[in-house]
């Protein structure tokens, strides 16, 4: 057990540090997040009671935007210069490998992302509770978006297709979006929003579970 | 005993058969040769042996058990070194080869730049790779089977990029490693120079 915790935090620690010694890589993501996000008052002023209905959710879109932009990074490069082939024929499994990338991936792209949302959140003036609601939903769902982000990813590397990934994983972000929104709105008017936290969760335990062995099969797929 | 074998392998590749009916057996300390033209097929059945691809007809067996059936454990015995090196470009040479080991799953304590040093590579330890020529990222991609305690080695072109010095190192140790009866397959255009240790042969392609 212990041996199969050790190889994760190297493959943790080596793509963190790829990350910040490559760090256009990751801060290009969050730039597109944050002027998406701007460039939603340029077009409706900046006062207006239509754009304070919407925040949550331009900012939950923004989210799935920028996702799709950085998920490349998960992959890319290791497709090549050769290291994913070497990850494969390591001597241990291939999808705790992958869930070590994932890792890396959320705690250099999603978590920042949920700093940037929330202070973007204040700036627009987000009521308190909606904020609350809206930073449990990020919380929840931008692991998801990572980890189902990777097996689409691993499918589409390679095949010069930013866009066909794109058109891939936005559909199946959707139920994500969706009960995000509903929290949202939900607690907006002061409603429970236990529901929607149950039902993310539940799609966060089930993406954790399930998407790195799916990751590492559709890898194999890729490569062979 | 350690056996690596083929059997009745065939490849098909972009809808062509690259070659059928191939059959080999490795004991230990065999050192086999992997050659023909462009095209025929050497990464291909090298990455068969790993298996990177599904051969489409016949079967690859590591001591008598089909490597599909016990990949882990056929894992744990091998090392391959591919056509691309396998490092990363923004990692410094001691990182790269602290990945490569950790990743080998051999726990022993590892001086990494006395094997640097023999590979041609001293005071080059916190050296970015992206600073490294051709020639040195390729060292340092093979350092990993200075690092490896596998039985079985899978070398893909790996004097690629590397001088006269840095091959003779590499045959040398490709020797030392079959005499202590370990196996080394791998693909290659050059003559080794390997002092009359019995090489053995696939060619792969047109006889002609």
């Amino acid at each position: 057990m212990n041996e199969y915790l050790n190889i994760f935090f190297v493959i943790l620690r080596r793509d963190l540090t790829l990350a910040f010694r490559n760090k256009s890589e990751f801060i290009n993501p969050l730039m597109f997040f944050v002027i998406i996000i701007i460039l939603f008052p340029l077009a409706f002023g900046s006062d207006s009671a239509l754009l304070k209905q919407l925040t949550s959710g331009i900012i939950w879109i923004s989210a799935l935007l920028a996702t799709c932009l950085s998920l490349e990074a998960i992959f890319r490069s290791d497709f090549e210069d050769g290291s994913i082939e070497q990850l494969t024929l390591a001597r241990y499994p291939l999808t705790l490998l992958v869930s070590a990338k994932v890792t890396a991936h959320w705690l250099t792209f999603g978590l920042p992302l949920i700093i940037v949302a929330l202070l973007t959140g204040l700036v627009l003036s987000v009521p308190s509770q909606t904020m609350l609601a809206l930073l449990i939903t990020l919380l929840l769902g931008t692991p998801v978006l990572s980890l189902i982000g990777a097996i689409t990813v691993a499918l589409t590397i390679g095949l010069r297709g930013g866009m066909l990934l794109s058109l891939l994983i936005l559909p199946l972000y959707m139920p994500v979006l969706i009960f995000s929104m509903l929290a949202v709105q939900n607690a907006t008017v002061g409603q429970s929003i236990a529901a929607e936290i149950y039902f993310l969760s539940g799609i966060l335990v089930l993406a954790i579970t399930l998407a790195p062995i799916t990751t590492a099969a559709a890898l194999r797929i890729r490569l062979s | 005993m350690s056996i690596f074998n083929i059997k009745n392998l065939q490849c098909i590749r972009r809808d062509n058969i690259l070659f059928q009916g191939l059959n080999f057996d490795l004991e230990q300390g065999g050192l086999l040769q992997i050659d023909g033209v462009n095209g025929s097929g050497k990464s291909s059945l090298l990455q068969m042996c790993v298996g990177l691809i599904q051969a489409s007809e016949g079967s690859i067996n590591w001591n008598g058990v089909n490597i599909k059936e016990s990949r882990y454990q056929f894992q744990s015995d091998m090392t391959y070194f591919g056509h691309s090196n396998g490092v990363k470009a923004e990692l410094t040479a001691r990182e790269n080869m602290k990945v490569m080991h950790a990743l080998s799953g051999d726990k022993s304590d590892i001086d990494y730049s006395s094997i640097l040093k023999q590979i041609g590579l001293a005071g080059l330890e916190d050296v970015l790779l992206s600073r490294m020529s051709a020639g040195q990222k390729r060292r340092v991609g093979l350092s990993r089977i200075f690092m490896t305690q596998s039985k079985l080695w899978l070398l893909d072109e790996p004097f690629n990029a590397l001088d006269k010095n840095g091959k003779k190192i590499i045959e040398q140790l490709i020797v030392k490693h079959c005499t202590a009866g370990g196996m080394v397959i791998f693909a290659t255009h050059q003559t080794m120079e390997i002092d009359g240790y019995p090489l053995q042969h696939i060619h792969l392609g047109n006889e002609t």
